[in-house]
């Protein structure tokens, strides 16, 4: 007869002790709707800075605006370009 | 007391099945319809749109990918001086005063003005701080690069329900990649509308679209598209496109068209623009084709490059028709090096009459003509080859010169490349590999499709088609210190039943270095004006574009030959 007491007493000690988690935690995280609205809020806006960072970085690092650029500030092509010779294999100088 | 006892008993009993019955019917008959009102009160359920998929150039440049965009809305009830508002939203939007007054003066909350406002004008109009205007942030497509590559990339639209959809190109070839997978969210708050960290968001199915990673190498795109804008304009065009592919792997280098479109204002723009002409366009090839009908002759072993043309003296009668030269010069027993180098038509009608219609037929659906390549790129046609029973004679012995038979410039393309390639045929692709939403990324490895000819023969046609260049028409724009192989093409264009002889199609194919190429390139001009010729119109734009490739991949001149 003693086992049994013992299981339900155990279990009933444990329910409490669980009951008692549940609603420590639930205490703690109840008022953490406004941090995750405010990490929400930053997250955002943090996404939206990057986008744009990367939007102004694509723009100046594209080639056609660095022609553009290049040419506003008088960089001109070169008309002949200066290329070292490979060797000519013998037996075709021959 | 026992019955008092009892009836209390079954009074708790009966108002404790009461309960339990009125708890069966609120938490399992209506459970479905309660959970619904009650989500409706403590959370929203919001549609994720997924972010497209970025489109990058083999050096990880995304050639298109998203920026920020704002939709400008105004409250009219909150609008305290309409008339002021008006002005400003109008001129600083760009947007009709009048339709920004009729929308201002409307019974309604919330009315869109201009959706696709960038930051800075968003900011513009924040620091006026107008009552009742505000923005709702979207993402649009950007591309970085404006209008490069733009018939290659193609274009997003709206779909019959108002979604994003990709047309034309790789927009719309990889539309279903690209575009990811909607997904949904619910979002529980509390009374004041906070999120609750205690349920957490449920957000389902949403995934984001795929990056593409392509062959296409940013600066040859560039390079290719400003020497063919230059050469069109030059030599009086009405267009231009080039081409340039890797021989071996059958990646796209490089794909340009002049005139193009800007795919952020595409709408702006003739229709008939957003095709590609590279994949889309049908034209009658000219002596470009030559290289292809010759080595599958010499292939089939009808001819060898020795071989004399018993028929080259003068004008060649087929059917009733009189086939002449280009210049109306003759070279009576001229061999087969000397018809590529002379480009000589009747030469051609010499070897296709040695080949027979069935031998040509087999060779050329060898090489691709005929059908669609696989490219991945939307909006490829092909011209089918007419049956057999439909060919004359004459038919047979212009199709031998590039005349009557129609192919599209990346048919041409990849069958010039086969050649480069020692006879073995490459599937032409422009996607090198697929990133998918969390990083992993799976290549496409490249894919043979067949070999037309065999490798000896491959490396003979590439010895005439050297020879042509340093010795036909075109050798006074050929690039010293260099073994190019090519073939120029001016190819007329039937108008109404008949060829108009003012009018012509340039073209130059070729590949360098000839021994071990590195790309193979296709250069065509349409309807040129200074020059009817490929020699004098599409063959410079070839070399000026082979000398700044042959500079980027580091291969010197060998001598001054």
């Amino acid at each position: 007869m003693k086992k049994p007491a013992l299981i339900i007493g155990s279990l009933i000690i444990l329910v409490l002790v669980l009951s008692v988690v549940r609603i420590f935690i639930s205490n703690q995280v109840a008022t953490s709707g406004v941090v995750l609205g405010k990490i929400q809020t930053e997250a955002a806006s943090l996404k939206t800075e990057n986008t744009l960072l990367a939007e102004k970085l694509y723009t100046k690092s594209a080639l056609t605006s660095i022609d553009s650029e290049a040419e506003n500030m008088g960089y001109v092509t070169p008309k002949s370009d200066f290329v070292l010779s490979g060797q000519v294999p013998v037996a075709y100088k021959q | 007391m026992t019955w008092r006892y009892r009836f209390a008993f079954l009074g708790i009993v009966f108002l404790f099945f009461l309960i339990v019955m009125r708890l069966f019917y609120w938490q399992v008959v209506k459970a479905q319809e309660l959970s619904l009102i009650a989500q409706n009160q403590y959370g929203s359920t919001l549609t994720l749109t997924p972010q497209r998929g970025e489109i990058r150039t083999s050096d990880n440049f995304p050639i298109a990918t998203n920026k920020i965009s704002y939709l400008v809305f105004v409250n009219p009830k909150e609008i305290k001086n309409a008339g002021e508002t008006s002005l400003l939203l109008s001129s600083v939007l760009g947007v009709d005063l009048a339709s920004v007054s009729a929308n201002l003066s409307l019974d309604k909350f919330w009315v869109p003005i201009k959706s696709g406002v960038d930051s800075q004008t968003k900011e513009k109009l924040e620091k006026m701080s107008l009552q009742g205007v505000g923005f709702d942030s979207q993402y649009q497509r950007f591309y970085p690069e404006a209008s490069m590559a733009a018939q290659l990339l193609g274009f997003v639209g709206k779909d019959d329900q108002g979604n994003e959809k990709g047309y034309f190109g790789l927009e719309g070839y990889y539309d279903r990649l690209l575009k990811g997978k909607t997904g949904t969210a619910v979002e529980v708050h509390d009374a004041f509308g906070r999120p609750i960290l205690a349920r957490m968001n449920q957000a389902t199915g949403e995934i984001n679209g795929s990056n593409l990673i392509l062959s296409i190498d940013r600066s040859m795109q560039f390079l290719a598209e400003q020497k063919i804008k230059d050469g069109v304009e030059q030599y009086g065009a009405t267009s231009g496109m080039v081409g340039i592919m890797d021989p071996k792997t059958g990646q796209i280098l490089a794909m340009a068209a002049y005139p193009k479109f800007d795919p952020r204002d595409f709408q702006d723009y003739s229709g008939d623009l957003y095709r590609n002409p590279f994949i889309s366009d049908l034209y009658e090839p000219g002596s470009t084709f030559k290289p292809l009908v010759m080595s599958s002759a010499m292939d089939a072993k009808l001819v060898t490059p020795q071989t004399k043309c018993t028929i080259c003296a003068g004008p060649v009668s087929v059917s009733g028709y009189d086939i002449h030269t280009w210049d109306d010069k003759y070279f009576p027993n001229t061999n087969m090096i000397d018809v590529i180098q002379h480009s000589d038509n009747t030469g051609m009608v010499f070897v296709a009459q040695k080949m027979g219609l069935d031998k040509m037929l087999d060779y050329l659906g060898r090489f691709g003509i005929g059908n669609t390549t696989g490219i991945d790129l939307q909006g490829e046609v092909s011209a089918t080859l007419k049956p057999k029973n439909e060919w004359y004679a004459v038919d047979l012995a212009t199709s031998a010169f590039g005349q009557g038979i129609s192919v599209t410039p990346i048919e041409l393309l990849s069958a010039t490349a086969a050649i480069a390639n020692g006879g073995v045929k490459m599937e032409p692709h422009v996607v090198s590999a697929i990133e998918d939403a969390d990083g992993n990324t799976v290549g496409i490895p490249p894919k043979v499709i067949g070999s037309p000819i065999n490798s000896g023969t491959a490396k003979a046609m590439t010895e005439i088609m050297i020879n042509a260049v340093d010795k036909g028409e075109a050798s006074w724009v050929r690039l010293k210190g260099y073994r190019i192989a090519g073939k120029t093409g001016t190819a007329s264009i039937p108008i109404k039943g008949h060829y108009d002889p003012t009018q012509t199609i340039a073209s130059f194919v070729g590949f360098a270095p000839a021994e071990n190429p590195k790309f193979v390139m296709l250069v065509i001009l349409n309807r040129p004006t200074t020059s009817i010729y490929g020699a004098e119109t599409a063959a410079p734009i070839f070399f000026d574009i082979a000398k700044s490739l042959l500079g980027f991949y580091g291969i010197p001149p060998v001598g001054d030959q």
